[in-house]
């Protein structure tokens, strides 16, 4: 190549640039050269920008700090200036470009321009926004543990909300594999891998166990995993967000506990005599009390052998079909034990509401006052033909 | 088993089709050759009592029956009572008693009963 087709050929490679503006300033900072770049990056064309100083692109706060004569200046006295900020274009708009200023000297050593280079990073400067905020708002979540995973389940990310839930600071976790946190057992039962399979085939999963801390303590966790995919839908990682629900567990615990305690009281089982057990029967009955009740009679009748057993329901306000299906569930499953049912305390409304509801009680015997139907049962368990009469097959 | 003129017959572990079988005919065998007057049946060893096995036991007790012997079902648990009534199972026409001795009792209170109604048909007759 000969020497003459150099500026040329520099000329070409230059106008080739379009992503960054290359352009030329004498000593004083006034653009003497410019190219397509530029000129897609200011909106600026040759004939507009050459000759005109290089604050044509500056903001009017930055031309009245005169910034473009400091940043000149500095780059002539460090051999290469290198900044970032707010650029005007010719629509008005504003930019955010980074720029690198450095001198062109002549032979003697003194400056004889500048070459700027500036791209447009408005763009990542938004996206650095962005991640920024995303960063400050998972480190704003206290109360929650936000954290990412590589798609092999090692910890990529942690924030104060997991330090507060597991005691761990980042330098202590990152780098390690999630199951960490789990039990033993857990461990030995892969179930963090398992689950990550899970959130990847259905999209996010939801589940509750015990998780470990640092110092040894567990704590009931409330864990929501998603899978984080590629554009080609690839898994390449998950976000994890998990809380600590001991508190509310053991308050469901305790009003389970009570609940069930509640019940045990609302549906005592009494023996009156030998083989025979008294069911009071009080305030309504709905599925699950009548459930209970079932239950508890049944494992009495099994442990008394006992085999009459009086349905008192006198403490009952009303018998509506659903009552009386729970009433004769419980005698028929009676019955298949060998036990017999006498139903007490049927009151005359109650008697002509259940015929006008077409309520059938089948072969089961009812007396109106407990005293009656405990003189039956007695009459039962002693003469016990009557009994096999009652228990065995109905016609 | 034979007790007297009784037969005690107690069914353990998974009722399959070849083992009811085999149930079927030799409890219909020893009947039938014992003159036996009733038989009980102790179901509390089955590992299962789903409506299949009911209806087993169902068929079982009719059989018993046309040889000419009452049939008692004992040893029903409370969890099984409950799945058998919840699935609608009822054996209605089975007698049943709390456990062997009671079902025994129970079986030869029956058989006084119906001699004396005999009895005392006669003495009217």
């Amino acid at each position: 190549m000969a020497v003459g087709d150099e500026p040329a050929f520099f000329r070409q490679m230059i106008d080739s640039i379009v992503d960054y503006e290359v352009i030329r300033l004498d000593e004083k900072g006034v653009i003497s050269s410019w190219h397509p770049g530029a000129q897609h990056l200011t909106q600026y064309t040759a004939e507009e920008a050459i000759g005109k100083p290089i604050t044509l692109f500056y903001t009017d706060e930055d031309i009245v700090e005169g910034k473009a004569d400091a940043e000149l200046r500095a780059a002539a006295e460090t051999g290469r200036y290198e900044t970032e900020g707010w650029r005007v274009r010719k629509d008005g708009s504003q930019i955010w470009v980074s720029v690198v200023l450095t001198p062109i000297r002549d032979p003697d050593g003194s400056v004889a321009g500048f070459v700027k280079v500036a791209a447009d990073l408005t763009e990542q400067r938004q996206q650095n926004l962005a991640l920024r905020a995303g960063q400050q708002m998972l480190d704003g979540i206290a109360d929650y543990e936000v954290i990412r995973l590589d798609s092999g389940g090692v910890v990529r990310s942690w924030n104060p909300g997991a330090v507060k839930l597991t005691g761990y600071v980042a330098d202590e976790v990152i780098g390690r594999h999630v199951s960490m946190f789990y039990s033993e057992e857990d461990k030995r039962g892969a179930v963090a891998e398992r689950e990550m399979a899970i959130a990847a085939r259905d999209g996010s999963l939801e589940a509750e166990g015990w998780r470990i801390r640092k110092d040894g303590t567990r704590f009931w966790a409330n864990v929501m995993l998603s899978p984080i995919l590629d554009d080609d839908g690839e898994v390449t990682g998950f976000v994890k967000v998990a809380r600590d629900l001991t508190e509310r567990r053991e308050q469901e615990q305790l009003v389970q506990r009570q609940r069930d305690e509640i019940l045990e009281l609302s549906t005592p089982v009494i023996q009156v005599w030998d083989k025979v057990l008294i069911l009071p029967l009080i305030g309504t009955l709905d599925s699950m009390r009548a459930a209970r009740l079932t239950e508890s009679l049944l494992e009495r009748i099994a442990l008394d052998q006992a085999e009459v057993v009086i349905l008192d329901v006198s403490g009952v306000p009303a018998i509506d079909s659903g009552v009386a299906r729970h009433l004769l569930k419980t005698v028929e499953a009676a019955r298949l034990m060998g036990t017999a049912s006498i139903l007490s305390g049927i009151r005359p409304e109650i008697a002509q509401s259940m015929v006008h509801l077409g309520i059938e009680l089948g072969g089961l015997r009812s007396r109106t006052s407990l005293k009656d139907a405990l003189q039956l049962a007695l009459r039962m368990v002693h003469a016990g033909a009557d009994v096999a009469e009652l228990v065995g097959p109905r016609a | 088993m034979r007790m007297g003129p009784d037969l005690l017959v107690t069914l353990q572990g998974d009722l399959d089709d070849r083992a009811v079988e085999q149930i079927e005919q030799e409890i219909t065998d020893q009947v039938a050759r014992t003159s036996a007057r009733a038989v009980l049946v102790d179901v509390s060893g089955l590992a299962v009592l789903d409506s299949f096995v009911a209806r087993v036991l169902a068929r079982l007790v009719s059989m018993v029956r046309l040889l000419g012997a009452d049939a008692t079902l004992v040893g029903i648990s409370p969890a099984v009572a409950i799945t058998l009534v919840e699935l609608g199972v009822s054996l209605r026409h089975v007698n049943t008693a709390l456990n062997a001795e009671q079902g025994m009792v129970r079986l030869r209170r029956l058989r006084d009963g119906e001699a004396s109604r005999w009895t005392s048909h006669d003495d009217h007759g």
